[in-house]
């Protein structure tokens, strides 16, 4: 599958630094914009911080809203990165090349993002330092017992994180120091200095190579085992919580990490596409590309779909009670039971029907509808967990409410939107967003095969 | 052996295998006719095996009847064993059918060839309808009991779960065997004309239409195509119906979402197993070295390798969140199926499914060879094997008579060890399996013409600067 015209060493540099070296005039008004609605995020969040939880809509038994889906949410974009850099470097698929690097740096991103959303979920942020430390002027630590728990998923989760976000910045890296130095000769002064540095002595000489394509390789098998713990304790956040109806399930795990690749492949779809119209890469980013990505959508999204059926099949099968009112909850009391079908039709039937044409693959619009399709789909499929889960009637609790989100939480969830969209704006300032030396390698791989009057794509492959 | 060119060198070697088209359909031909003694001396001992397994069979059933689950767990078993790798074998030939992988093209057929054995899951699958407990509890309502047992047939439509458990195993078979035919159908039309008795009669029957026109071509591919997909999908249902009414639902309050993943997961990797020892055995004894490189192995075997980490993955899951909830119930499972009863068949589940298997496969030398991937997948069986008896031994005799109608599991119950007939039973059912396939061999020959044919125009030896590397086109 190789489309397009074959480019030369030299066309790659020009048009993939062009971003960089050149920026475009509507670069500053869009960070502006964007800038704009962060502040207005922050905004609220300090709002929240001076006058308390009770701006939001989180109130007795639903303590979680927004803000938690928020973070599920971001660690689900997250998993976009590995899925496309390592799993498709090690099964060498050769159409993952221009999607890798934006896809690493929106994973780190969207960690990054995540993360904040249980901060200012706790209303205090500062007192994440009780979780951290055991200082004799703290109130609370470990030595009295009271708080935290160690043993609780909740403490899992920030380990796993920012172990994922720690090898996630070391991959990006890792893979953009060959891109660093053919920066760094062509950038004069200060970007100079910095990007000499950051290029660690590059010079492209066969052992550099070498070493750099083993720790690319290391790495994608070592950040295998990181990628799918992360979204499995995030899982286990509400899988370990018997008390609450519909979330005990031993499936979750898998649940939520194929739905992360789902909802993460798809937001990376969409920012190629974005990423072709504004800086003018069509000859990187390909229809073929986008098309492959639609292909593996579809698997990744059956496969989501059928764990999202044995999740649902046997939350009734268990006979009990109380979890039968959450799923009856979820699937015949309004406005839930209209979310839960628009969640399954936009996640899944519509997004499909979509890649299972070539024509639907391939016509970039289509495609940019379907992806936002199913990330919309997949934002609501996290607060269809949690909310209907703890608005109902639980042991143990003496009320059941359902839940409101406020103005406060709608902003302070758009504006990690913006922010992670003026993130990667930023960076792509500073760092091609289309690795350089990927390209060349597979230009200089790319070959033909005649077979009778047809001349069909070849690579060549090292082994 | 056909001519063929054997490519790489240092570590490639005999990676890529290359033979010559236009010998290729007269060699294989010879080989599927041929019947040399240790292959006549398998197919006796099999055979003979299979023989005994009935034999157990009737004992079984002249000893306990079908009125009861618990004596027949070990069938169960075996009937499981057996279903599970024969049923996510074509998987493979479909799946990387998908992917346009070319190194699946010397296995295509070796999987394909294991839906001839579907016919014997769907003979076998009949005794375990009689002995399925009802759904109903026949004593109605009763305190610490439900009137209708949890099953995934919520309410409990028409008709099951027997018939739709039927019906499943045998679409199965059905759409595993129409995949065959399809994708049988031009080696079988090349032969037609020559070959004789049987044989001749069978390829003549299915392939009588078949010219080789483009329009012929596109059509066999497309339906390819879809009978694989709807293959996939029938397979994923009839291992969530089978895990669910066969296991689950007769251990009382074992309320587990990921089991069916857990047995298909299982079933895709014990299934790669026995497509790796079948091609390892006919390229060191059956004169298929020039048809099967290593390339295969070591594609396949990073794919078993990422299935037994998939496996290691949703056992975790499942075992952690039981482990952590510290419900009563869930404690009780873990005592029985893997910490206490079924101790030390959850132990060698464990090793022969994972802990052996990912030891030898993370060596990429060894993955290189074809002894180390087959190894691997015959450990994989191994464990499999020990993965249903824990299950299927378990599930049987969790609940005895009306116990089984109980909310959830109070007691952890005893071991159940094989006596004679069990023994007799897994034995010959295994057999049976393997009887079969070697029968089927003979009439089929073990290599995809067809597609090893494509795949010599579609991959060539090429020079790049100065070394000599593989080419892969991917038409489209």
């Amino acid at each position: 599958m190789q489309e397009g015209t074959p480019l030369q060493s030299r066309q790659i540099n020009a048009e993939l630094l062009r971003t960089i070296l050149n920026s475009p005039k509507w670069f500053w008004i869009a960070i502006s914009i964007l800038g704009l609605i962060v502040l207005f995020a922050m905004a609220a969040a300090g709002i929240m911080i001076n006058k308390g939880m009770g701006v939001t809509g989180l109130n007795r038994p639903v303590m979680w809203g927004f803000f938690i889906t928020n973070f599920v949410f971001w660690i689900g974009i997250s998993h976009a990165g590995v899925m496309l850099s390592a799993i498709l470097r090690l099964s060498k698929a050769e159409w993952r090349r221009p999607a890798t690097r934006a896809a690493e740096i929106l994973t780190v991103f969207s960690l990054m993002t995540a993360m904040m959303m249980p901060l200012i979920h706790t209303g205090r942020p500062w007192r994440l330092v009780y979780w951290i430390y055991t200082l004799p002027f703290v109130p609370y630590d470990y030595a009295r017992g009271i708080w935290p728990n160690v043993r609780s998923p909740l403490v899992w989760d920030p380990s796993a994180v920012y172990t994922y976000l720690t090898s996630s910045i070391l991959f990006v890296i890792i893979a953009l120091v060959p891109d660093f130095a053919v920066l760094r000769d062509r950038t004069t002064g200060m970007s100079n200095r910095i990007y000499g540095m950051l290029a660690m002595g590059w010079q492209g000489n066969p052992r550099q190579w070498k070493l750099q394509i083993i720790a690319g390789v290391l790495l994608s098998a070592l950040i295998l085992p990181v990628f799918v713990s992360v979204h499995s304790i995030v899982s286990w956040d509400f899988g370990m919580a018997v008390s609450v109806k519909s979330w005990h399930s031993t499936i979750f795990a898998p649940y939520f990490v194929v739905g992360a690749v789902h909802s993460g492949v798809s937001a990376v779809a969409f920012v190629l596409i974005i990423l072709r119209y504004i800086y003018g890469w069509q000859n990187y980013i390909r229809h073929e590309h986008i098309d492959a990505l639609g292909r593996l959508l579809i698997v990744v999204a059956t496969g989501w779909f059928y764990f999202l059926v044995m999740e649902i099949i046997f939350g009734i099968y268990g006979r009990e009670a109380d979890e039968i009112a959450v799923r009856s909850l979820q699937f015949t009391v309004n406005p839930w039971a209209i979310w839960m079908l628009i969640f399954v039709v936009i996640t899944y039937f519509l997004p499909v029907a979509i890649w299972l044409s070539k024509t639907g693959r391939r016509n970039l619009w289509i495609m940019s509808f379907a992806c936002i399709s199913v990330n919309i789909g997949m934002w609501l499929e996290r607060f269809l967990i949690i909310v209907p889960g703890l608005a109902r009637k639980q042991l143990l609790t003496f009320d059941w409410y359902t839940y409101r989100p406020s103005a406060i939480e709608w902003i302070l969830v758009g504006g990690t939107f913006a922010m992670v969209s003026m993130l990667m704006l930023f960076i792509a300032r500073v760092v091609p967003l289309i690795p350089l030396y990927d390209i060349k390698e597979a230009e200089i791989l790319r070959t033909s095969i005649k077979i009778g009057r047809v001349s069909v794509p070849a690579t060549f492959r090292e082994d | 052996m056909a001519a063929s060119e054997i490519h790489g060198h240092g570590q490639h070697a005999g990676m890529w295998v290359f033979p010559d088209a236009t010998v290729i359909s007269q060699d294989i031909s010879a080989k599927t006719r041929s019947m040399p003694k240790p292959f006549t001396i398998a197919l006796a001992v099999t055979g003979i095996l299979f023989i005994l397994g009935v034999v157990g069979f009737v004992a079984r059933a002249a000893d306990s009847g079908f009125d009861e689950i618990a004596p027949w767990g070990y069938y169960m078993a075996m009937f499981s064993m057996v279903f599970m790798v024969t049923s996510a074998a074509p998987l493979a030939a479909v799946a990387f059918r998908f992917t346009k992988s070319h190194w699946r093209r010397p296995l295509s057929r070796v999987s394909e060839l294991f839906s001839i054995i579907g016919i014997l899951n769907v003979a076998m699958f009949i005794p375990l309808m009689l002995v399925l407990p009802s759904l109903d509890n026949p004593a109605g309502v009763v305190e610490g009991q439900l009137e209708l047992r949890r099953t995934i047939w919520i309410e409990g439509p028409i008709g099951a779960p027997l018939a739709w458990d039927f019906l499943g195993v045998l679409f199965l078979a059905l759409t595993s065997m129409a995949i065959l035919w399809v994708s049988a159908m031009p080696d079988m039309a090349e032969s037609r004309d020559t070959a004789t008795g049987f044989r001749g009669w069978v390829y003549r029957r299915l392939s009588s239409n078949w010219y080789g026109t483009k329009r012929q071509w596109n059509a066999q591919k497309a339906g390819l195509a879809l009978l694989g997909a709807f293959y996939f999908m029938i397979m994923i249902f009839v291992h969530f119906e089978i895990s669910s009414d066969y296991a689950q639902s007769l251990i009382p309050g074992w309320k587990d979402s990921i089991f069916p993943v857990i047995y298909s997961v299982t079933s895709i990797q014990m299934a790669l197993g026995a497509i790796l020892i079948t091609m390892f055995i006919m390229r060191r004894w059956g004169g298929y070295e020039g048809y099967y490189g290593k390339a295969p192995f070591w594609s396949a075997s990073k794919v078993l390798l990422g299935v037994t980490l998939l496996w290691i993955y949703h056992l975790f899951a499942f075992f952690i969140t039981f482990w952590y909830g510290r419900m009563e119930v869930e404690q009780n499972i873990i005592k029985y199926l893997i910490t206490d009863t079924y101790a030390i068949v959850f132990l060698v589940n464990l090793v022969f499914t994972f802990v052996a298997p990912f030891v030898i496969l993370i060596w990429n030398p060894v993955r290189r060879s074809a002894w180390g991937p087959s190894l691997a997948g015959l450990l994989a069986l191994i464990g499999g094997l020990a993965f249903n008896i824990r299950i299927f031994v378990g599930s049987a005799n969790a609940a005895p008579g009306a116990k089984l109608y109980d909310s959830f599991m109070e007691h952890v119950p005893a071991p159940v060890y094989p006596d004679v007939w069990d023994v007799f039973m897994v034995i010959g059912g295994i057999s049976a399996a393997i009887f079969i396939y070697l029968a089927a061999s003979k009439l089929l020959p073990l290599l995809s013409l067809w597609e090893v044919k494509e795949g010599t125009m579609y991959q060539k030896w090429g020079k790049l600067f100065r070394g000599e590397y593989l080419i892969l086109a991917k038409p489209e």
